[in-house]
């Protein structure tokens, strides 16, 4: 009897020192995985044939592995270190040789790196590499051509990838016609309303869905602000100096605040931007 | 007669290996990842689909593997092991007949096994559909179920390969061994040809050699991975019918040539 009370007494005082260990490490784990979560990937030249016939489950792990890291960047509210961009290449190139057909991966990559990084020559990359094995699926091209005609301001390659988006199956029928109203839209907050809205009614995720949201919100203030901006124009036959002047005039009762924490400003070109970029302050 | 014979060795066979409590535990592994699957899709952003069906085709793959490597290797070694083979052999059965019933034993428990997880990964995918329907539209049960026909027949080849060690060895650790390393090199030799086909391995100093004995060597060793039709399937890519009845064909033919050479060295071999 007395044997046995001291085994059970030994079991507590045993769990107990387990659970200790364990926050202990759980706290320890944290602060590791911080600071080494996103170090490396290795490359498809060994997760490949590591992986055997389970390409597409890793790969799917892979994803989730890099949509938590950056999920988790995005809850801080923080700027992202610009040395994660080259990560999220590799990684998403490695991941992608597992999977040439997936396409979450490709248009997340597509998604940060352009938005977030501004790095458009390796969104574009990938989604050459996305084009050249789903070969029927029009989004990669209006995607690419999204990109040349809102990033880097190349209205004859964007429209020249619209219209090969507009030729091929299940293409929505306003696609041909696009490529020529995004040219008029030029230098407008438009497309990419049109782009996110888009983007957010085929997103499950509601993490992501909810990134897109607050950007999707910030541009619609700023799409609104610069038609404000037009009508002074039009009414007083010069623009404003700042965007104050619109409450002043009693065009806009308030100017609303950047969901990112900035300021909205009128530059010098008379466009509405924000102090903030887009990215959390 | 002959097909009586085979037919009573092939049901002894599968009662046998219905009766390992490693089924059990294999069964239950893959049931919890495919109901896994349910609960991991709402994690993803659109490709609810793709990672539904890469979940449940990994996990009936897994199982069949788990099923070859560790119940059909110990049905195949039990009865040497434990000497029960004599009592078997004494019956008029004889030893080539031996081998064949016990492969097709083995191969109705497979396809038993196999069956009924399909059957459960139907159920979580249908579910899983049923709850995001708006992401499964890129989703096509004939590619599914194409996928899984090439996973089984794959499993006709390995449990074959596993049959034919298991008259070469006398331990079923060996066979374990040799099966495994089969079953990866299979699954990677496709790889390794491709890659020594590439610019980049012409860098690479390799001896005319190796060179010809890895040119030997996958014409010998199974080419497993055209079994594969997992990422395929994942993305309802259309898989040809002359595909299949080509891995068809060659799933039955690699398996017949073992098990023939497993016959004739199981004829030959003494039993202590």
């Amino acid at each position: 009897m007395k044997r046995q009370f001291i085994l059970v007494l030994f079991l507590f005082v045993s769990i107990f020192f387990c659970f200790m260990f364990q926050k202990n490490l759980i706290e320890k784990r944290e602060i590791f995985l911080k600071e080494n979560y996103a170090g490396y990937i290795l490359p498809s030249k060994i997760t490949g044939p590591a992986s055997l016939e389970f390409s597409g489950i890793v790969a799917d792990f892979l994803f989730l592995k890099i949509t938590t890291f950056f999920g988790g960047e995005f809850n801080q509210n923080e700027p992202i270190d610009n040395k994660y961009a080259q990560f999220l290449y590799e990684s998403m190139n490695i991941l992608t040789d597992l999977d040439p057909w997936f396409w979450d991966a490709y248009l997340m990559a597509d998604m940060i790196l352009t938005w977030d990084f501004g790095k458009i020559d390796l969104a574009n990359k990938l989604l050459l590499k996305a084009m050249a094995h789903r070969k029927e699926d029009f989004k990669v091209p209006y995607y690419i051509g999204f990109n040349y005609f809102y990033f880097l301001k190349d209205n004859l390659n964007g429209a020249r990838y619209l219209m090969q988006a507009a030729r091929l199956p299940k293409a929505p029928g306003y696609l041909s016609s696009l490529a020529t109203r995004l040219s008029m839209y030029q230098n407008q907050y438009r497309p990419a309303i049109m782009f996110l809205n888009d983007i957010i009614k085929s997103t499950q995720n509601p993490e992501l869905r909810k990134q897109f949201e607050i950007r999707l919100k910030t541009l619609m203030i700023m799409d609104r602000l610069e038609k404000k901006v037009h009508e002074f124009k039009k009414r007083f036959g010069t623009f404003p100096d700042r965007l104050s002047d619109l409450t002043d005039k009693g065009l806009v009762k308030l100017i609303p605040d950047d969901p990112y924490g900035g300021k909205f400003i009128l530059l010098e070109n008379k466009r509405v931007y924000t102090t903030s970029k887009m990215i959390y302050k | 007669m002959m097909t009586r014979k085979l037919f009573a060795l092939t049901i002894l066979t599968f009662k046998e290996g219905v009766r390992d409590r490693a089924l059990f535990g294999i069964g239950l592994f893959s049931l919890l990842l495919m109901a896994g699957s349910i609960v991991v899709v709402s994690m993803f952003m659109r490709e609810l689909h793709k990672v539904t069906v890469d979940i449940n085709l990994s996990a009936i793959t897994f199982a069949g593997l788990l099923l070859s490597f560790f119940v059909s290797i110990n049905l195949m070694s039990k009865d040497i092991d434990r000497y029960t083979i004599y009592s078997v052999l004494s019956k008029p059965f004889s030893r080539s007949q031996y081998i064949w019933g016990k492969y097709l034993g083995i191969m109705l428990l497979i396809v038993t096994a196999m069956g009924i997880l399909t059957f459960c990964s139907s159920l979580a995918i249908w579910f899983t559909k049923s709850q995001y329907s708006l992401y499964f539209q890129g989703f096509s049960w004939m590619e599914f179920y194409k996928a899984v026909y090439a996973e089984l027949l794959m499993f006709f080849l390995l449990n074959a390969l596993i049959v034919f060690f298991s008259t070469i060895t006398t331990s079923s650790f060996i066979t374990l061994l040799f099966s495994i390393s089969t079953y990866i090199a299979g699954q990677t030799i496709e790889e390794v040809v491709l890659f020594l086909k590439t610019k980049h391995a012409a860098e690479i100093f390799m001896s005319e050699g190796i060179n010809t004995i890895i040119g030997i060597v996958q014409y010998i060793l199974p080419n497993l991975s055209v079994f594969d039709l997992k990422l395929q399937s994942a993305h309802a890519i259309t898989i040809s019918w002359d595909y299949l009845a080509a891995v068809t064909g060659y799933s039955i033919v690699y398996s017949i040539v073992l098990l023939i050479m497993a016959s004739l060295i199981f004829n030959k071999r003494e039993l202590r």
